[in-house]
């Protein structure tokens, strides 16, 4: 009974995350189709920047994207070429999109995957320190010091490091360097400013929720159950206690990747100068390069989906409290 | 139209303030309409957004709290003995009266004055090395900050303190604005969800599940970046997109409203489901609204201000993050411009968030603050 409750649940979830994948398609469809000027417009100002005949171009624009169909023809092929692998063309660069986020994507992971673990390591620690000794000094100072990561801006945070450390005292580079290899100390130490502007956010929320959500079980009967049996405080704290204070967690942390952690990325790839995709979509911006906004905005929204669902099905297969109808 | 006309009309929409706020909307409506088709710019876009929140605020928050005076009086006890949040709002205060006031007694933000450009704040000095044509050599000349730009200058000599001041008016609108129109509309969206349920809280709960995939951000960027930079629309964007989380949480705090006795009795009694939603529903989640628009300011400022900071935001106003943009190019010469705007946002932010937290627990019946 218990295979077959959770297939079906399975299916249910993939089946709303076909819709939400249709629905995103759909609604940045219809926004590039209200906006006040046509993708073909911006790609044509480009183009006649560069000294081409307006009038030549124009025929060719249309038909490659097939700009004089009907509405819902030109719906059906957005799609579609979307499927296909098809993301357009990224004239600022001169490649085909896909192959601009193929080359790009990787300094995007690195920062996301360095800040997600620093701060949940960092926040899931001191927020447990906090909880068990809660009223203590450190406990106050956390208290403190978490206040003031969730309401520093991330941006503000990066410049101000790039000032510091960079200007300052000279101890880093202000900009991020492509020619050195990803997996060396050198880059590791080019990210650690980024990686610090990114991760002290959640670090901060991390460490909140850690923190009252150990306290909320610390209150727990369970917990007086296994102090009363003789349990040293190591195992109640770290077996019982925390078990059932991470599960909750877990969800927060996959659902701050999508609010707070993409657009800070976001916007630590623009202050660096790391070639990520916020990087490649804020350089596309200012080109009126619409293909690669779109594409990026796509994709991270994919990403969000596919997390969320994998998220939603793993909790299901872990926590046999959970029963959905 | 005679006393008994008027008391007829406000029995037919429950009650005479009802009749009042239906008026002030149909005038707010019609002016727009005017101002759209016949004459041109009665208001501003900003002042027509300014005004539809304004009714509707008097209709949910002054007239509550005004009715409800005992309520908030005890309310205030308990929000009192939080100093943080006591602290908080005195610097919402401070922001408010700065934003109001500063600009009288400020130059203009925008008006470049090379000669007094990169001035240091009052009480400290940089050194910069000026080129001499006549001698064709360097000289190294110290500046120290004046009492007539206390912030000092930029790179194009604009005063820092007033365009900190813009920035306060330009912060506070968005977030008073844009939080005003996402919880107006996340609220609507949760109770009528909740309280409809079947398939049209199906419905709206997908459509707010494909909102929710965008990373919030990003899709403000997108829809900026398409549709072009402007107070007024920035305002409507954070407003018309921020509504998810509002939602998800009315929605299910009005779940466990929907099946008590006094919504049954207001069922049985033969009221329609506006009435209830608007009169019962809506008045009992109040609490948790004005926490939830409390902590969500501080995420709506920020928002508008890395807009601004990537250079998405409004050109014809100065706002923080376009202040932080210039100071961030120049922060080998000038490191006081990207550090004030910072600070303000920073104590903005902290500020709001110790207020909704000490909202939220001085509205917890559980916590003894």
């Amino acid at each position: 009974m218990g295979k077959t409750w959770l297939r079906d649940y399975i299916i249910k979830r993939l089946f709303y995350a076909v819709i939400i994948a249709w629905g995103i398609l759909t609604v940045t469809f219809i926004l590039v189709r209200i906006g006040p000027t046509s993708p073909a417009d911006k790609y044509l100002t480009n183009l006649a920047a560069r000294g081409e005949e307006p009038a030549q171009v124009i025929a060719a624009i249309e038909a490659r994207y097939g700009l004089d169909k009907p509405i819902h023809e030109q719906y059906i092929n957005y799609i579609g070429n979307l499927m296909r692998g098809d993301w357009g063309w990224s004239f600022s660069t001169s490649m085909p999109v896909i192959e601009l986020i193929k080359t790009h994507w990787i300094y995007s992971f690195q920062l996301i995957l360095l800040s997600t673990i620093l701060a949940a390591l960092a926040g899931i620690l001191i927020g447990i320190y906090s909880a068990v000794r809660q009223y203590s000094k450190t406990d106050y100072i956390a208290t403190f010091f978490s206040f003031i990561g969730i309401s520093i801006p991330n941006f503000w945070l990066g410049v101000m490091l790039i000032l510091l450390f960079a200007v300052q005292l000279g101890l880093f580079k202000t900009y991020y360097d492509t020619g050195i290899p990803l997996l060396s100390l050198a880059n590791l130490k080019q990210l650690i400013l980024p990686v610090i502007t990114l991760s002290t956010g959640m670090m901060a929320g991390y460490t909140r929720y850690t923190r009252s959500a150990m306290l909320d079980n610390l209150r727990k009967e369970f917990v007086r159950t296994a102090r009363a049996k003789g349990l040293p405080e190591r195992v109640v704290i770290g077996k019982h206690v925390f078990r059932n204070a991470i599960l909750p967690l877990v969800t927060i942390i996959m659902f701050d990747l999508g609010s707070i952690v993409f657009g800070g990325a976001y916007l630590t790839e623009i202050i660096f100068g790391i070639p990520g995709l916020g990087r490649i979509s804020f350089n596309a911006i200012f080109a009126d390069d619409y293909a690669v906004v779109v594409a990026v905005t796509l994709i991270s929204a994919f990403l969000i989906l596919l997390i969320n669902l994998t998220t939603d099905i793993a909790y299901a297969y872990l926590d046999p409290r959970i029963r959905y109808d | 139209m005679t006393k008994k006309g008027i008391k007829h009309l406000a029995g037919k929409v429950g009650g005479i303030k009802n009749l009042l706020i239906i008026l002030l909307a149909t005038l707010w409506g019609l002016t727009l309409l005017a101002d759209i088709f016949v004459v041109e710019k009665i208001f501003d876009p900003l002042g027509y957004l300014y005004i539809a929140l304004g009714i509707v605020a008097l209709r949910y928050v002054v007239w509550p709290l005004y009715t409800g005076r005992r309520l908030v009086q005890y309310y205030w006890q308990r929000v009192k003995r939080n100093r943080l949040a006591v602290l908080g709002l005195a610097f919402i205060l401070f922001l408010i009266l700065l934003a109001v006031f500063g600009p009288l007694f400020t130059p203009d933000p925008t008006a470049a004055n090379f000669e007094q450009k990169n001035l240091p704040p009052v009480g400290f000095t940089t050194e910069e090395s000026i080129y001499n044509p006549q001698t064709g050599q360097f000289i190294t000349k110290t500046i120290s900050g004046t009492w007539e730009h206390p912030l000092g200058t930029d790179n194009k000599g604009r005063d820092l303190l007033a365009m900190i001041i813009s920035g306060a008016g330009v912060s506070l609108q968005v977030g008073l604005l844009a939080t005003g129109i996402a919880v107006a509309l996340g609220t609507l969206i949760g109770v009528v969800s909740a309280y409809l349920g079947g398939k049209v809280d199906n419905i709206l709960m997908r459509f707010t599940d494909i909102m929710m995939t965008f990373p919030f951000f990003l899709l403000l960027v997108f829809i900026v970046f398409i549709f072009g930079p402007n107070l007024a629309f920035i305002v409507l964007v954070i407003g018309l997109t921020g509504w998810t989380g509002t939602a998800r949480l009315i929605r299910s705090e009005t779940l466990s409203l929907r099946t008590r006795e006094f919504i049954l009795a207001a069922k049985a009694l033969g009221a329609s489901d506006g009435r209830i939603i608007l009169a019962h529903l809506v008045p009992n989640v109040v609490s948790l609204i004005v926490v939830i628009a409390t902590l969500s300011i501080p995420g709506v400022i920020m928002a508008e201000a890395a807009l601004s900071f990537i250079g998405l935001g409004d050109p014809a106003v100065t706002s923080w993050g376009m202040v932080l943009r210039a100071g961030q190019q120049s922060l080998d010469t000038t490191w006081w411009v990207a550090v004030a705007p910072g600070i303000m946002l920073f104590f903005t932010v902290l500020a709001f968030n110790f207020v909704g937290d000490g909202l939220r627990d001085a509205f917890d019946p559980r916590s003894s603050v």
